[in-house]
């Protein structure tokens, strides 16, 4: 399944929506909304995942790649993603630098 | 023991990332035969993309190559052969080493991290290099424990 990625700024916080499948076909696509996103230069980075069904490994390497970008007083939210999208970042340790709520 | 059919699907595919979509495919529809749970089919499908994705990746190095991926499904779970002819890796040599307490996630090596997601998310694994092919062998049983794999 395809990835839709969405970009828009609400106050201070750049929201992104993923909706889709997330693997390394599509992470990509994603990659390169999280560097427009770093542009922005709000506390905030707000990843909607409630619509992604799936995340492989090259998810995670988009994450890790949202943390080298944003500045250190940036906080990464990973907002709603389901059970095993969220045991996956667990697995990787990065729950302990990026906020993974369910909204 | 896993109970599977004596019958078995093959599919063999150019090692390439467009691929990995027909490969995630056959996964879905022998975990369906099986009548896995969702739990189990996602980590079936986590763990077969993660060993394919890797072998397109860094076994032939983005050259030209086939993977071929066999499947058996039963009531007792799926098995899954993922064969190449990629230089010899084995997986378990290959996966994330244990944590050390001064590294930080963020800087810690991410296919490894693919390696670990995929081999805490079978019951079974197994790995032999036989005739220059890699072989892994991956089974989830339809009455597996997802149990809570140890932090890297």
């Amino acid at each position: 399944m395809p990835l839709s990625v969405s970009l828009s700024i609400e106050g201070d916080t750049t929201v992104i929506e993923l909706t889709g499948e997330l693997d390394a076909k599509t992470a990509p696509d994603f990659h390169r909304t999280i560097e427009k996103a770093a542009g922005h230069g709000t506390r905030t980075v707000e990843i909607r995942m409630a619509g992604v069904g799936y995340m492989a490994s090259a998810g995670l390497r988009s994450l890790v790649f949202a943390q080298q970008k944003v500045a250190n007083d940036v906080t990464i939210k990973v907002v709603g993603a389901i059970e095993p999208v969220s045991r996956t970042i667990r697995t990787a340790g990065l729950d302990r630098s990026i906020v993974l709520t369910d909204e | 023991m896993v109970e599977l059919a004596s019958t078995s699907c093959v599919l063999e595919v150019p090692a390439t990332v467009g691929a990995l979509g027909d490969i995630a495919s056959l996964v879905l529809r022998l975990a369906a035969a099986a009548g896995l749970g969702k739990g189990a089919t996602y980590r079936l499908r986590l763990a077969v993309d993660e060993l394919a994705t890797n072998v397109v990746m860094h076994g032939y190095r983005g050259g030209d190559g086939r993977i071929t991926v066999r499947g058996r499904s039963g009531p007792g779970g799926v098995q899954i052969v993922i064969e190449d002819c990629a230089p010899p890796f084995d997986p378990v040599e290959g996966r994330l080493p244990p944590a050390c307490p001064g590294i930080p996630p963020e800087e810690r090596r991410i296919g490894g991290l693919g390696i670990h997601l995929a081999l805490t998310s079978v019951d079974e694994f197994g790995y032999a290099h036989r005739d220059g092919r890699n072989i892994s062998t991956l089974t989830v049983k339809a009455e597996g424990t997802d149990r809570c794999p140890p932090r890297p």
